[in-house]
């Protein structure tokens, strides 16, 4: 067995309206100056007011709230959120929405907490005290930002991601309320459900950092996910398919958060920062074509997955890996996600622009927990074999 | 027991080290080419190392405080810096359980990994031959 360490620093509280309870476990954590992060979907919605009354009705918060981010957020709004939230005294952050919203909240912690530049605190493991207190609601189920200790936000500008990763960026507390995720359309239903599938098989065949906590958490999500994700994305109304769809991905972000992703999560970096695509929905298509070139490193775990799926009695594990990556295929089929990246409108790259792709792709963190080295040259044949 | 008795010690082998990349073009013109400042802050002993490349023409190592800004900052143990250059460590591994810390752009760090490869094998040839000289200038 590897040498591990696994931990996962959010208290997770489940159930339907328990986001209602917010202000009760934010008095639990400290602070009565709150910042709620949101957008402004989620706003019109009208998802967010029950949520700002129950802070204003109990008397003891003051309440500001900044909806003003945009999918896949980026350094600027961070810089805006941080000046409302730095303006109105604000010391401690409630998030609500997707992960776009969940690591610009992470974001503007690290920024309320430490001062200054957010571009100085990039890194990993090199936040050296807790930030302020933070309670993050989910309304997508599948980043696992909610429990995760990474965030990534954009540097339009200069064309870049940063990454920042610590323990102390994970929200303290995790408030899963499905009755949030009524309103995610199908589409974006089936393509944050992916992003989590990615999350669990990933980690699940990260070889070297992998654990058996990590394996029970993927294990389990994928079952709930292969079950409940069509169900989700066809009956968006079903609260037992949003429930499970979303418990799912918070477990599966705890599990990739311990052990890390990649080179599926490496190629939807690379895309999404050139072309804007949604995470979940690149991961979901690059996911079978990164899962047949590990093939030969990870295969027996996809087999394992396989049959703990229930998918094949098949002892011979390459047949029975196949028949994982075959199911995965399904499964996104089955909830009318695009098959290739020209089908999400990604247009047709010479063959340098190829090779850059490749270039930020292969030093993207998440490469480094890929069961096996992926040169350009491999990593280029996965974007073309997923064009 | 430690890898390096003290700073002296873990100077000397840093220096020489840095200094033989220096001089083999095939990983100094990459890393002149990257414009990076990279800095190694070691503890127990403790030792700083700078590789400065910003100018994009030269690459400049220095051990100690040096006024240059690090684009880049890696924090570790120096037997975990000795124990990387031997390839022992398991970076990913060593990454996230914060035995290695970087500050700065990850991906730029990651970037460097494959262009100071080739002086894994030569480390241990380093590391011996600056401990024999220290000790015999000690004496
Ligand atoms: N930190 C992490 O661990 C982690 C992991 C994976 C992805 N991410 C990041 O998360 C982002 C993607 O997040 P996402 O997939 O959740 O999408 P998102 O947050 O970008 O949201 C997509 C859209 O869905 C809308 N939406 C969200 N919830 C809704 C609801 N309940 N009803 C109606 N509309 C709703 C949003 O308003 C937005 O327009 C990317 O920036 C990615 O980099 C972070
Ligand atoms: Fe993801």
């Amino acid at each position: 067995m590897n040498p591990f360490m696994f931990h996962t620093p959010s208290r997770i509280y489940f159930g339907e309206e328990t986001s209602l309870t917010a202000p009760d476990l934010m008095r639990e954590i400290g602070g009565s100056k709150v910042l709620i992060i949101t957008d402004d979907v989620l706003v019109k919605t009208g998802l967010m007011a029950p949520i700002i009354d129950a802070f204003k009705n109990d008397g003891n918060f003051e309440v500001t709230v900044f909806s003003d981010v945009p999918p896949d957020s980026d350094v600027k709004c961070v810089g805006s959120a941080t000046a409302v939230g730095r303006g109105q005294g604000c010391d401690c952050i409630l998030s609500i929405g997707g992960g776009s919203v969940l690591d610009t909240a992470k974001a503007v912690a690290i920024c309320l907490t430490f001062g200054g530049n957010l571009e100085e605190y990039q890194g990993l493991n090199n936040l050296s005290t807790k930030l302020l207190p933070h309670i993050a609601i989910p309304t997508t189920s599948g980043t696992g930002s909610e429990v995760s200790m990474v965030a990534m936000i954009k540097d339009s500008a200069e064309r870049k991601k940063l990454l920042f990763g610590s323990r102390f960026i994970a929200p303290d507390t995790a408030i899963l309320d499905p009755k949030l995720l009524v309103t995610l359309p199908p589409k974006l239903t089936a393509a944050t459900g992916l992003d989590a599938v990615t999350h669990a098989i990933e980690a699940f065949t990260s070889l070297s950092t992998v654990s058996v906590f990590t394996d029970v958490l993927c294990i389990e999500a994928l079952k709930l996910l292969f079950k409940w994700l069509p169900i989700a994305t066809k009956s968006g109304d079903d609260l037992d398919a949003r429930a499970n769809t979303l418990v799912a991905s918070t477990m599966a972000g705890i599990a990739f958060t311990n052990t890390g992703v990649g080179v599926v999560h490496a190629l939807a970096h690379a895309t999404g920062g050139e072309f804007g695509t949604h995470h979940g929905m690149t991961n979901s298509v690059f996911l079978p074509h990164g899962m047949s070139f590990n093939m030969d490193a990870a295969g027996d775990r996809y087999a394992e997955i396989a049959r703990q799926l229930k998918f094949t009695e098949n002892s011979n594990n390459e047949i029975a890996a196949k028949t994982l990556i075959d199911k995965v295929e399904e499964l996104a089929s089955s909830i009318n996600l695009p098959r290739r990246l020209r089908d999400m409108g990604v247009p047709a790259l010479d063959g340098q622009g190829v090779e850059d792709l490749a270039n930020i792709a292969s030093t993207d963190p998440a490469i480094m927990f890929n069961p096996k080295e992926a040169t350009i040259e491999d990593i280029i044949g996965i974007y073309e074999r997923a064009y | 027991m430690p890898a390096f008795k003290n700073t002296d010690e873990l100077n000397a082998v840093m220096e020489l080290l840095w200094g033989t990349i220096k001089d083999d073009p095939g990983m100094s013109s990459k890393l002149i080419a990257s414009k990076l400042v990279v800095r190694f802050v070691y503890r127990e002993p403790e030792g700083r190392l700078t590789v400065d490349c910003s100018d994009g023409k030269t690459m400049l190592v220095s051990t100690g405080d040096t006024s240059n800004k690090p684009i880049i900052e890696m924090f570790m143990k120096a037997d975990v810096a000795h124990e990387f250059w031997l390839g022992k460590v398991n970076v990913p591994v060593a990454i996230l359980s914060g035995k290695i810390v970087s500050k700065g752009p990850t991906p730029k760090a990651l970037a460097l990994l494959p262009v100071i490869k080739p002086a894994f094998p030569m480390y241990l040839d380093i590391y011996e031959t600056a401990k024999k000289k220290i000790a015999s200038c000690a004496e």
